[in-house]
């Protein structure tokens, strides 16, 4: 069961029983997912799970094998000027010529727009205002991202779709495309946003869509998805030379990392256990970590592959 | 703090195609303009091949006898700009700006397909004609060649349809093209037989005779021809009828392929997988 209730007829993206193959390879099989106006909604999934090819179908660029997609309430491969007016893309690598410099590629792309930003605005927002002059072949593969998000937002489009966007951003320039897309989103842009990091997903995004093998796995909010990674986790780096730990713990050591990770159902019953042996032997327990499990370990116990992880095939939460 | 407000629904108005347009020659103008090896092949190269030419044939001065050695170098060497231009440069730019995903971006953006290729077209149609003007100036200033008005209207006719058909060549040629590295080796394979085959750097009385009559149809010979003529005053403002058709049908039927085959997409290499 889908975990959002406010997602209509009239939602931007609408994404209804999505398949795609290339000949006898399946890359997206029975995608069905809808996005809130106006909110982040971003598709995880390991590399290969039909993210980058959902985002093509929506964009128009590939046509699906069966299934319905609607972006504003077209199908995307019949999009005229008008609906291309609306929506703005970052594709998944740079793309742009490397010998205009960034105010021209800018107001190039805005003389295809009714209101475009400013050029002024969009070297604010990105931070390329010492870079307006600079030939975008000179510039850093973070800062091209830059100008990459600079021509996709500077349409204003009502629709936005991100496709890792932050992929060679320095800390800074994340940071700042964030505060980008909440802008964005506070003005009533819809994104839709695929990326590998779980902290971009979990800062930005008010749902997340879990893909794997082209199916959905996951459909929820990155609170709920963080509680799907299951019991709290002890954490702890043995030093090098540790004694042997008790049966219950020693099952869960990492005997080439020397790491300790015991997915716990009784906290205090088993740091009791490692706190008892820690006296006993002497060994420090500075290091040791308590926590709720990360974005991260749901994320992998979802997409991990069947056969590693006891047989998982069951779909989470699903519209 | 900046304004990233959303625009009214129904207030969007776009552009109209010709400021589009406008903006999109001048785009293409600039990365031709950037771009050294259209400059160097287009226009360096056959100025600095005539003015050495010219060195050899300045004792005849402006004479019959000299503008008949004349008049078939600046043709040939027109040709060569030409081709280098709106064949070799027009079609390696587009292969690059595919595989870089430009093409993919422009697909995406508000902007007619059409009016993209009218933009780059005509862009290199005009530095094509620039490449003639600058062939003749040098011509005049080392030569002391002539041109009336009417002349240089046939010229710019013959280099502007030359141009066209090469440009619609090369755009259709891009669908054989899998990489940006292999655009230079396949274009060299079409460029340099057609300038070498046109007599643009020498006679080709030599070549089998079935050899003579082919290179009549291809789009080459007849912008030689044509230049040849203009220059030689022997001509009206439009080019001979069948150099007019061999270039009419290579445009078409560039045009035509292009239509149906150009791809816009960078090339990916099949999925093996199986599921």
């Amino acid at each position: 069961m889908s975990a959002f209730t406010a997602i209509g007829a009239d939602s931007p993206i609408s994404v209804s029983s999505l398949v795609k193959r290339y000949g006898g390879y399946t890359a997206v099989d029975g995608v069905c997912f809808q996005t809130p106006a106006g909110q982040v909604t971003a598709l995880l999934g390991p590399n290969g799970a039909g993210k980058t090819t959902t985002i093509e179908i929506l964009e128009g660029f590939q046509s699906p094998t069966s299934g319905t997609v609607r972006v504003l309430g077209v199908n995307p491969r019949n999009g005229g000027r008008r609906w291309r007016a609306r929506i703005g893309l970052v594709l998944q690598s740079t793309s742009l010529d490397a010998q205009l410099t960034v105010t021209e590629a800018l107001s190039l792309y805005g003389t295809l727009y009714a209101r475009p930003r400013t050029i002024g605005e969009i070297l604010d927002v990105t931070g390329l205002k010492q870079d307006a002059r600079t030939r975008i072949g000179a510039l850093s593969g973070g800062q091209r991202r830059r100008v990459d998000l600079g021509i996709a937002i500077i349409g204003r489009p009502e629709v936005l779709f991100l496709d890792e966007p932050t992929t060679g951003l320095d800390p800074e320039a994340r940071r700042r495309l964030w505060s980008v897309v909440g802008s964005l989103t506070a003005q009533g842009t819809t994104v839709l946003l695929t990326t590998h990091y779980l902290d971009e997903a979990q800062h930005l995004a008010s749902r997340v869509v879990v893909l794997a093998d082209g199916r959905i796995v996951a459909d929820t909010t990155p609170d709920e998805l963080r509680a799907m990674g299951g019991v709290p986790v002890i954490r702890y780096r043995l030093p090098p030379d540790a004694p042997e730990l008790p049966a219950r713990l020693a099952s869960c050591l990492d005997r080439e990392k020397n790491e300790l990770t015991v997915p716990s159902a009784d906290v205090t019953a088993d740091l009791g256990t490692l706190v008892t042996w820690a006296r006993e032997r002497h060994v420090d327990l500075t290091g040791l970590e308590v926590g709720s499990p990360s974005l991260e370990d749901a994320y992998l116990s979802l997409t991990r592959p069947a056969e590693t992880q006891g047989g998982r095939e069951e779909v989470l939460s699903h519209d | 703090m900046t304004d990233l407000t959303l625009p009214a629904r129904g207030a969007l108005r776009l552009p109209g195609t010709g400021r589009v347009l406008a903006a999109q020659v001048r785009y293409q103008l600039i990365l031709l303009a950037r771009n050294p090896r259209a400059l160097v092949t287009g226009l360096v190269m056959p100025s600095l091949l005539l003015a050495l030419e010219l060195g050899h044939v300045q004792h005849l001065g402006a004479t019959t006898a000299g503008m008949a050695v004349l008049a078939p170098r600046v043709g040939g060497l027109f040709l060569f700009a030409a081709a280098a231009i709106a064949l070799f440069t027009h079609a390696s730019t587009l292969v690059v700006a595919r595989e870089d995903g430009v093409l993919r971006r422009w697909r995406a953006a508000p902007l007619p397909s059409w009016a993209y290729f009218t933009a780059k077209i005509t862009a290199t149609v005009l530095a094509a004609d620039l490449a003639g003007v600058v062939l003749v100036l040098v011509s005049m200033e080392m030569a002391r060649l002539s041109l009336t008005s009417r002349a240089v209207a046939a010229m710019l006719v013959t280099g502007t349809l030359g141009a066209l058909a090469f440009a619609a060549v090369g755009t259709a040629i891009t669908r054989l093209i899998s990489t940006a590295q292999s655009a230079q080796p396949v274009l060299m394979l079409t460029y340099l037989p057609l300038v070498f085959l046109s007599g643009a750097f020498g006679p080709i009385q030599s070549l089998p005779h079935w050899l003579t009559t082919a290179v009549t149809y291809l789009p080459a010979q007849p912008v030689v021809d044509a230049m040849s003529r203009v220059l030689l005053r022997s001509g009206g403002t439009l080019p001979p009828l069948h150099d007019a058709a061999v270039l009419a049908a290579w445009l078409a039927g560039g045009l035509l392929l292009s239509l149906r085959f150009f791809r816009w997409d960078p090339h990916r290499p099949r999925h093996s997988r199986t599921s």
